[in-house]
């Protein structure tokens, strides 16, 4: 046992350590990350609407929000279902917009959607082939974004699930509302 | 018998032949055919994931997993595909590959059979926790509790054919590195950490390379093309997890070279193979439970996480433990010379590992202030692009000066003698440049500067005359996968340098200018389409009275349902890609367009097929010289 060394030690120690940060992180479980559009302002975009055929869902409407939820969805998607509960939840706070995005869909599937599940948007803006919400960043549905005063603050990818709700959406909104 | 059970047995066998083998490493060892043991568990991991692909083709909607991803009308090839583009089919597929890894070693012709017996086992180990992770946690062949008619994956985002082949491509990178961390715990078990080590090693770790880097090449490649907006990295975690076991394995192939040609540098050779195989399961770690949330996440679940979590705290506990009793043993007491290949290989290797430090800090960075902190930070491509700027002309300066200098020691004089010329062309026609056509920085200049030179000195280098090849040398892979580099930083530069992006209003007869391109508006036509109504506008590319391109971008309006969409007309040319966007606000009597020009995008997937090609044919020039 002469030819121990100390600093050969050092990686089994640095490894330590990482498995405890990465078995924390794993505790928590609800660290998000960032988009690229996390405190930048809305992009640029316009589209027409889901329910009103003479109106458009732009830029404009997003930033006259004071606080605004851009939720992008599609009727195929299944978890989009099961966060539509939420959604519907989160319209009845005062003092929040909510926008949809229907994406990549057909309008009767959205249509019977809504009507089934109910609309919580504001407006419901649609992009079919999915090239008016590439400026979001879409990667996939759901998505949620948070704008307030027009700047995006936060990013959702996924579903919000319940404890997701609690945890992270609803302090977010409390700090700006 | 049910298929669900066939494949559930198939992964029993291969869990139980697995342990078996692995038991190999006690120091009381069970007399067994390693071959067997060895073998068994590539055919029925084989087995099990042709069966999983044929539930998939044929829709068998009995099981959880094709209900979830898959549609009885979906194309024959993204059902195939469908049946890895998902947790549990993907996990399949990765021990499938380590299976084939171990399989194709079992066959290699090493005679020092205590060595040989001791990566097997090791590798078998590894077989064996991924087995049980897949059984016990993401059971591909659960079977569905109710009866389902139709399955729910027929999202049209992910039926793309890149996005089904560039996952396969990049496990065989990350899981071949598997491969090397068994070389490194048998080569430190058996005390057998030399020269020969070195030789034995070498063709894993540049097959592992190569497909790492293709892997990393085709997912940049997609999301250029098919994510459409123009950007092809975008420092997301899951990209980054990629590219650090990419960044190490470029470090630990340079060192084996270095050892197989001096005989020094063991003990860091050991470090940097654990190194980078723990990158690849810090990577899957990363991805898999949910910790970090991006375009490429499967379903999270914490339980997975918790055992890909102790699975790599196990085998990394393993693996350095060992290394910190038998590293101060490897090591050959050797002096090595300032100057000489071996100390410009070594500061290379330096920096890549401080790239590495960078890219691990910045993806690792928002978890920790989350933590810690309980606030989200979001670190984006201006750190990336600061702290990696001065790593990365120093690299390319090594780069240039490393394969000019001898083994041993070499006089500077000499070095600089041999690449003087090369970089004085270099720095003329980057200055001709900046001068004719615009006003570079320094850093700019210095860059590419650089890497210019570095093109032309590995061309050189590539072709110089050899009485056996003719004109081409063993070192032509080498040659290949430097141009490639200096090819890749050199576009990315430019790209970034020169992309330009303007928003319009104009009229028709308007003329736009963009980087003195001249885009003339000649037209808005009214179009009929089968089930919608468009709005063509022509632009065309001038150059004084000719026409050099013609673009249309188009606006349509669909009757049924009520949907405007504007389609971008794009031109790709060899030198640049050139976007036309138009948009008409309403009640207004001027469209607007967005123009981008983005330059030398085909260069940088040009640099990636070179920087592959110059791994392969060095592996095919080994094949040949040991013949």
């Amino acid at each position: 046992m002469k030819n121990l060394k100390l600093k050969y030690f050092l990686p089994v120690v640095i490894t330590i350590v990482f498995v405890i940060f990465f078995s924390q992180l794993l505790k928590k479980d609800v660290t998000k990350l960032s988009s690229q559009l996390i405190e930048k302002p809305v992009p640029t975009f316009n589209m027409p609407t889901l329910l009103n055929d003479n109106q458009s869902f732009s830029t404009i409407d997003v930033i006259a929000s004071d606080i605004a939820l851009v939720n992008i969805w599609s009727s195929w998607c299944i978890p989009c279902r099961s966060e539509h509960e939420i959604l519907m939840l989160l319209s009845k706070i005062e003092g929040i917009d909510l926008y949809g995005i229907n994406y990549k869909d057909k309008e009767d599937n959205a249509l019977d959607f809504i009507n089934k599940l109910g609309n919580p948007f504001k407006k419901i803006g649609v992009d079919n082939n999915g090239r008016s919400s590439m400026v979001w960043g879409v990667y996939g549905v759901p998505e949620t974004f948070i704008i307030h005063k027009g700047t995006v603050i936060y990013k959702h990818i996924g579903p919000i699930h319940m404890n997701e709700l609690e945890e992270i959406i609803l302090p977010i909104l409390g700090d700006i509302l | 018998m049910n298929l669900g059970n066939v494949g559930n047995i198939l992964m029993l066998v291969c869990l139980l032949a697995s342990l078996i083998q692995s038991t190999q490493l006690l120091p009381k060892k069970i007399d067994i055919d390693y071959k067997i043991f060895s073998r068994l568990p590539f055919y029925s991991s084989l087995l099990a994931f042709i069966l999983l692909i044929y539930i998939f083709v044929d829709s068998n909607f009995n099981y959880q997993l094709v209900v979830n991803n898959s549609h009885s009308e979906k194309p024959l090839i993204y059902k195939i595909a469908g049946a890895w583009g998902n947790h549990e089919g993907s996990l399949l597929l990765w021990i499938l590959v380590l299976t084939i890894f171990n399989f194709i070693f079992s066959y290699s012709k090493i005679e020092h059979a205590d060595f040989k017996k001791n990566v097997i086992a090791f590798q078998s180990l590894m077989i064996f926790g991924f087995t049980l992770f897949l059984l016990l946690t993401s059971n591909p062949f659960t079977p569905t509790e109710t009866i389902v008619s139709e399955g729910l994956g027929l999202n049209p985002v992910l039926q793309d054919l890149l996005l089904a082949i560039h996952p396969p491509i990049l496990y065989v990178g990350y899981v071949g590195y598997s491969l090397v961390l068994s070389f490194a715990i048998g080569g430190m078990i058996t005390n057998k950490v030399d020269k020969e080590w070195a030789q034995w090693i070498h063709p894993w770790v540049l097959t592992a390379w190569i497909f790492l880097t293709l892997g990393i090449g085709l997912g940049s490649f997609w999301a250029y093309y098919e994510l459409g907006w123009g950007g092809y990295w975008f420092w997301d975690p899951v990209e980054n997890a990629s590219l650090m076991p990419w960044l190490a394995g470029t470090a630990l192939f340079h060192c084996v070279i270095i050892l197989e040609k001096k005989n020094i540098l063991q003990s860091w050779t050991i470090l940097l193979s654990i190194l980078t195989f723990s990158l690849s399961l810090i990577g899957t770690f990363l991805v898999r439970s949910g910790i970090l949330n991006s375009v490429h996440t499967f379903a999270s679940d914490p339980a997975r996480g918790l055992f890909i979590l102790i699975f790599l705290a196990i085998i990394l506990i393993i693996s350095f433990t060992l290394y910190a009793f038998k590293g101060p043993l490897l090591d050959n007491k050797s002096e090595m010379n300032l100057v000489s290949k071996e100390s410009s290989i070594l500061a290379n290797n330096w920096l890549l590992l401080s790239t590495l430090f960078v890219v691990f800090l910045g993806t690792l960075y928002p978890l920790g202030t989350d933590l810690f902190l309980q606030k989200s930070t979001s670190v984006g491509p201006n750190y990336y692009i600061l702290s990696l700027l001065p790593i990365i002309v120093l690299l390319l300066f090594f780069m240039i000066i490393g394969p000019n200098a001898k083994w041993q020691s070499d006089k500077i004089s000499s070095i600089i003698l041999s690449t003087n010329k090369l970089f004085i062309l270099s720095l003329a026609i980057i200055f001709g440049f900046s001068i004719y056509f615009d006003e570079l920085h320094l850093t700019q200049i210095t860059l590419l500067t650089l890497c210019l030179t570095l093109i032309l000195v590995s061309i050189k280098d590539g072709l110089r005359v050899n009485h056996n090849y003719t004109i081409i040398k063993p070192s032509l892979g080498k040659s290949l996968a430097h141009i490639g580099f200096g090819l890749l930083i050199l576009s990315v530069v430019a790209n970034a340098t020169f992309a330009q992006e303007k928003i319009f209003q104009a009229k028709v007869s308007d003329i736009l200018i963009l980087d003195d391109q001249k885009f003339r508006f000649d037209s808005v036509e009214q179009n009929k389409g089968k089930n919608y109504n468009s709005i063509i506008a022509t632009f065309h590319l001038m150059d004084n009275k000719t026409i050099l391109e013609t673009f249309k971008p188009e606006i349509r309006v669909y009757s049924n349902p009520p949907t405007v969409t504007s389609e971008t007309s794009i031109i790709r040319k060899f030198l640049t890609d050139i976007y036309v966007v138009m948009n008409i606000p309403e009640n207004s009597d001027f469209v607007n367009v967005r123009i981008h020009i983005k330059p030398l995008i085909s260069f940088i997937w040009l640099s990636i097929i070179l920087m592959v090609i110059g791994g392969m044919s060095a592996i095919v020039f080994r094949i040949k010289l040991k013949k």
